[in-house]
């Protein structure tokens, strides 16, 4: 599948898929204009790179410094198809970043960490960047 | 408009301490603008980024219940609602306040849902925005109940709300949240 690259924006994460290597990235903030807009053919593309039902490992990286509940809304099914694709056999990890004092995303982490079952899901600190 | 009015209603603004005000059709361009114009404004303060991240949660929440769920909308593109947007700070807190008209049929169950998330503690709004995540969006509301707990949950304070009957037909609402 066409890897998908999109650089950031003030209101929407960059966004790095690539299908080949098995690596999905999604960084910045999220609370584009139109969520489903944004996030529809991203979730399409995840939903047709599972649909094969190969075993080639999956690694998605979250760093959002910032969502709003629509956003919440698409991650939620983005890790659900993450979920499914690991119960069907393939090893998917998703790796959740939050900043060392931001409780906020850090929670949200924690939260979502409850749904995974097959997938293995990892919550890392990201290192003090001097400001 | 006179002038005496216009300045006594900046005088009013800025006596109830709003640092931002916003009043006509808000879009989502409108939105993002009034929110980096919050974010400057919060630097300017050099207030704590953290607190600045919660409050422009609540801003983008509350802004975004207008441009959707406001009675006095066009349908777009781009879809524009009208309200109210005010920010300000009481006692070292900081707020904001969304006001719009809404169809009166819908108060009973606006009421009943922030009633409810207004009894709720942290852990009870955490569970259940992780109950409301996972269900499809209710019809009409395009996910409103979580917009309202996310709203709740980065508040300092239960946010309060207020109604005022315009007539049969429609009510004004307006919803407060401390950061």
């Amino acid at each position: 599948m066409e890897k998908i690259v999109l650089p950031p924006t003030p209101r929407s994460p960059s966004v790095d898929f690539d299908f080949q290597t098995g690596r999905l990235g999604l960084r910045g903030e999220a609370y584009p204009e139109n969520a489903a807009a944004f996030f529809g053919p991203l979730l399409q593309a995840v939903r047709e790179h599972f649909a094969d039902g190969g075993r080639d490992p999956t690694e998605v990286e979250i760093d959002l410094v910032y969502f709003n509940s629509s956003s919440a809304k698409a991650l939620m099914t983005l890790f659900q198809l993450c979920e499914e694709a690991a119960e069907g056999g393939r090893p998917v990890v998703v790796r959740w970043w939050h900043g060392a004092d931001d409780e906020t995303i850090r929670e949200f982490g924690e939260d979502f960490a409850e749904d995974f079952v097959h997938a293995t899901f990892e919550l890392r600190e990201k290192e003090e960047t001097p400001s | 408009m006179r002038t005496e009015a216009v300045f006594d209603l900046a005088e009013q603004l800025r006596e109830e301490g709003i640092i931002l005000s916003y009043s006509g059709y808000v879009s989502e361009a409108i939105l993002f603008a009034l929110g980096e114009a919050l974010k400057l404004r919060m630097s300017a303060r050099d207030a704590d980024a953290l607190l600045v991240k919660r409050l422009f949660s609540i801003f983008v929440e509350q802004v975004q219940n207008i441009i959707r769920y406001s009675q006095e909308r066009t349908a777009g593109p781009p879809p524009l609602g009208a309200g109210i947007v005010l920010v300000g700070e009481e006692d070292g807190s900081f707020f904001v306040i969304c006001g719009n008209i809404v169809p009166a049929d819908r108060i009973d169950r606006l009421r009943s849902r922030l009633d409810a998330i207004a009894a709720m503690d942290k852990d009870d709004l955490r569970r259940f925005y992780r109950e409301k995540l996972r269900e499809a969006p209710e019809e009409e509301s395009q996910g409103a109940t979580l917009g309202l707990i996310e709203i709740a949950r980065r508040a300092s304070l239960p946010p309060s709300y207020d109604v005022v009957a315009l007539d049969e037909e429609r009510s004004f609402f307006c919803l407060k949240a401390f950061v």
